[in-house]
């Protein structure tokens, strides 16, 4: 017999917090699609234009979910077995690009690779397709990459099949069939975990396929919804709004629903052994290709584009060629003038609080889930994540409105239902490999539950862990509409300066921003690194 | 493990409490949402603030965010804005229709052009749609009509008019202009137009040279002109399209939202509204306008609003 959890706490508290934060919001925004005009939702959903939407949609983020996946799990599987010397380079190359946020992502691609763009002045080379599907799909892609790449080298980390493998070796299978009989049936939970985050981050994503999509007339449903939010004073336009984003929570219920029932709860009991020392060591010239590949998709993804957009901030005006000659710091000036320290502060505040916050919901969420056998409580944190910020924003105003207003309060209530799903998921990829007997050993050997707990779980989770913080925090900092329609007197955030900067439509002080905030996170970033790896390596002892 | 999260819990419902506690009461600030950019809005509300030792609590946020904003409180115990302060007429009207503006005469509203007041809002500056063309191009424009030149083809941005209200006030007034019609649109279409979705888009594009040229708003143009972008404002020989931004005072306010409007419409607030980039909308306040300016019938646009976009989006996909 397994020591059942008697006390209720965490059941409470996770049935609590998903009426509070996500049941009751998206209740008063479905409501609102039946008490509007009646007749609009029928008219909506039959419109062409919005099958036309739904449809680029969805098989926009199934393909961007498939392209991550795969991307993310290969490059898991070669940078975590790589040796520590290059290891630590490569990864940095894939997480690089969450540092910046979607928009200022699709802004840097366009500067980059688009007609008169850096490439474009320097060998008079384009990126065909970069506006339309295909480059949506492709910088979503590579946004999304860090997620799955966070979610699956966690799992990796927490799983332990070197044993495995080894064995599977030695029995004479080869490394084909070692991967797909033994390591990638280990990582099934993670990579469904990480699938539904990356599916649900591209269905809600709006700031790429706004600036990619749109000037070659590919529309989304959350580009809809913007247009229609622009309009929302007409009753039609709003209960349009509350009618697609009902849509797409109706969506990830069906595909994250699905992928989390066929997933099951299986539990491995598998041990913890050290990994990385017991397989054998790769050889010199893997490593060398596997370099030479992740390094050439940072030059492209990451370097270029960025360099591209430090060059525009830095340069006087649009247009003028970025020589030493046109650079100036006006723009970095403009762009922190005024309220900008302080909007970073609340940001910086609010989305640290939401981050641990989730960390606990996150953690309350699995311990339920592991206790009951079952996952659709996971599927549900999952439905507001799903939910483009903008609509989340008036399902809180109108759910938590009267009581919160103009209080950091609303705006935290809201990070945490956006971006419960985000921490859950991949504590909850990292979570199903540990071992409950593990646990039960040290129960049994006179741990209590507290130190348990301290001892054994959270040093084995803490990659996980930290992950997921880092995720929430970084989205929260990212995060552009939910506290723009949120914000009171006191509360303004990086967001509210952001679009303030943004109307101006003056480019390279919007790239000032965005690079000076990607350097500070980056910055901030240096010491959780460290702690990150000195905590790993602890937990690996 | 219980208790972490039992104080966790209570942390939570503590910081709620202290939170809630500090709500805003009846006498408390002016509190003014709108979309109108930052530097206006902080020069005009300065001024007043020093004037009248009155306090204003400004909400700022791009049309879309500010309208939701008001949607949802409409939809839970009412707008809590005393003031609103917005881009284009067209959200104001809905707000007219719905009853929740205050019908009154301010003093200062006779120096507004007819044109741009109503019984409830009054417009407090003037945007202009205008053509913006990249130096370079082989032959520079002078016409709404040469934008259908197809040397310029598939190289013309628009902003979208189902996103930002500029672009569909153009739509409204090509579309009721007799010499102009849908045809126009039909001809922008042929010609490749690129459909992007702010303004500011538009001239990025042009300076860039990912565009020849586009339309756009004057105000975006002169900035990056002034800055030294290699672009030029192209004032439409027909005339440039004027878009007011109205002001507004929610029904039973009371009289601080009253001053503050009146405030935005006297010389000393026009000339700090002017200062900032923007035409006043008084007269009497120096203006370098670029050229003729017309304007659009926005009753009438009101009314068509969905027809026009749904029109507008069959040629584009046609």
């Amino acid at each position: 017999m397994r020591p059942r959890i008697r006390r209720p706490g965490p059941l409470l508290l996770v049935l609590v917090a998903l009426l509070a934060l996500i049941v009751f919001p998206l209740y008063e925004l479905v409501r609102g699609v039946f008490t509007e005009t009646d007749a609009s939702v029928v008219d909506v959903l039959a419109s062409p234009a919005l099958r036309e939407a739904a449809f680029g949609t969805l098989w926009s983020a199934l393909a961007v979910t498939a392209l991550t996946l795969t991307g993310a799990t290969a490059a898991a599987l070669v940078i975590e077995r790589s040796p520590r010397r290059i290891r630590r380079w490569m990864r940095i190359g894939v997480l690089l690009p969450l540092l910046l946020p979607p928009f200022v992502s699709a802004l840097s691609w366009v500067t980059a690779y688009g007609r008169g763009g850096l490439v474009d002045d320097l060998i008079s080379v384009t990126m065909p397709g970069l506006f339309g599907p295909f480059g949506v799909v492709l910088v979503i892609t590579v946004n999304a990459l860090p997620l799955a790449y966070l979610v699956v080298a966690a799992a990796l980390a927490t799983r332990a099949d070197a044993d495995l493998e080894l064995a599977a070796r030695s029995a004479g299978a080869d490394a084909a069939t070692v991967l797909r009989t033994v390591t990638l049936p280990a990582l099934r939970p993670a990579l469904v975990g990480g699938g539904a985050l990356v599916f649900v981050v591209a269905i809600n994503a709006f700031g790429i396929p706004a600036v990619l999509g749109t000037p070659a007339g590919f529309t989304t449903v959350t580009t809809r919804i913007y247009r229609d939010l622009a309009f929302s004073a007409d009753p039609a336009a709003f209960s349009r709004v509350l009618v697609l984003a009902a849509l797409l929570v109706l969506v990830t219920l069906i595909v994250v629903g699905t992928a989390d029932a066929t997933a099951g709860s299986r539990r491995r009991p598998l041990h913890r052994v050290e990994t990385p020392s017991a397989l054998p060591a790769t050889p010199r010239r893997r490593d060398r290709i596997a370099l030479a590949v992740v390094g050439g998709y940072t030059l492209v993804a990451t370097v270029i584009p960025v360099l591209a957009l430090v060059l525009m901030a830095l340069t006087r005006a649009v247009g003028v060629t970025p020589t030493p000659n046109n650079w100036t710091t006006a723009n970095f000036a403009e762009a922190w003038s005024g309220g900008t320290w302080r909007a970073m502060g609340n940001s910086v505040v609010i989305s640290g609080v939401a981050a641990l916050v989730v960390l606990v919901l996150a953690g309350g969420l699995i311990l339920v889930e592991r206790k009951l056998a079952t996952r659709p409580l996971g599927t549900v944190a999952a439905l507001s994540f799903a939910v483009p910020g903008s609509a989340l924003a008036v399902a809180m105003l109108l759910a938590y409105g009267p009581w919160l207003r103009d209080t950091v309060l609303l705006i935290l209530v809201a990070y945490l239902a956006k971006f419960w799903a985000l921490g859950h998921r991949p504590l909850a990829g990292a979570a199903t490999s540990l071992s409950a007997d593990v646990v039960w050993a040290a129960r049994v050997s006179g741990a209590d539950r507290t130190t348990t707990l301290r001892t054994v779980i959270v040093p084995m989770l803490r990659p996980a862990v930290i992950a997921a913080w880092l995720l929430v925090f970084l989205f929260g900092l990212h995060e552009l509409t939910m506290s723009s329609l949120l914000y009171g007197p006191d509360t303004a955030t990086l967001a509210v300066v952001t679009l303030n900067l943004q109307q101006l439509g003056d480019a390279t002080v919007t790239s000032a921003l965005a690079v000076a905030l990607t350097a500070i996170v980056a910055l901030a970033a240096v010491p959780l690194v460290w702690v990150w790896r000195s905590w790993t390596r602890m937990g690996a002892r | 493990m219980t208790l972490r999260f039992r104080s966790a819990v209570l942390a939570l419902l503590v910081s709620a409490a202290l939170l809630v506690g500090c709500g805003d009461d009846a006498d408390g600030p002016i509190r003014l949402y709108t979309s109108v950019t930052e530097g206006t809005v902080n020069a005009v509300v300065e001024l007043f603030e020093e004037r009248t030792e009155l306090e204003v609590e400004v909400f700022r946020a791009p049309t879309g965010e500010v309208a939701a904003r008001i949607a949802a409180e409409q939809r839970e115990g009412g707008i809590q804005a005393d003031v609103l302060w917005l881009t284009d007429p067209l959200t104001m009207q809905q707000y007219a229709a719905d009853d929740v503006l205050q019908a009154w005469s301010p003093s200062g509203a006779d120096a507004v052009p007819d044109a741009y007041a109503t019984e409830t809002f009054w417009g407090t500056r003037i945007l202009s749609m205008v053509i913006v063309q990249g130096r370079d191009i082989d032959r520079p424009l002078s016409a709404w009509d040469d934008l259908t030149d197809d040397a310029y083809r598939n190289a013309i941005a628009t902003p979208d008019p189902g996103f930002a209200g500029s672009a569909l006030a153009v739509l409204g007034y090509f579309a009721s202009a007799p010499e102009y019609g849908f045809d126009y649109y039909e001809q922008l279409a042929d010609n490749g137009l690129v459909v992007v979705n702010a303004p500011g888009e538009v001239v990025t594009g042009v300076a860039e040279g990912r565009f020849d040229a586009g339309i756009t708003l004057d105000f975006s143009a002169r900035n990056a002109v002034a800055k030294g972008s290699p672009i030029d404002i192209v004032w439409p020989s027909s005339g440039a399209v004027a878009i007011y931004s109205p002001i507004a005072v929610v029904d039973g306010a009371g009289s601080g939202a009253e001053q503050f409007l009146e405030h935005v419409l006297t010389e000393e607030a026009q000339v700090a509204i002017a200062d900032t980039g923007w035409q006043p909308i008084r007269t009497d306040v120096p203006w370098d306008v670029g050229g003729p300016q017309v304007s659009v019938d926005w009753a009438a646009l009101f009314d068509q609003r969905q027809d026009l976009l749904d029109r507008f989006q069959a040629i584009l996909d046609g």
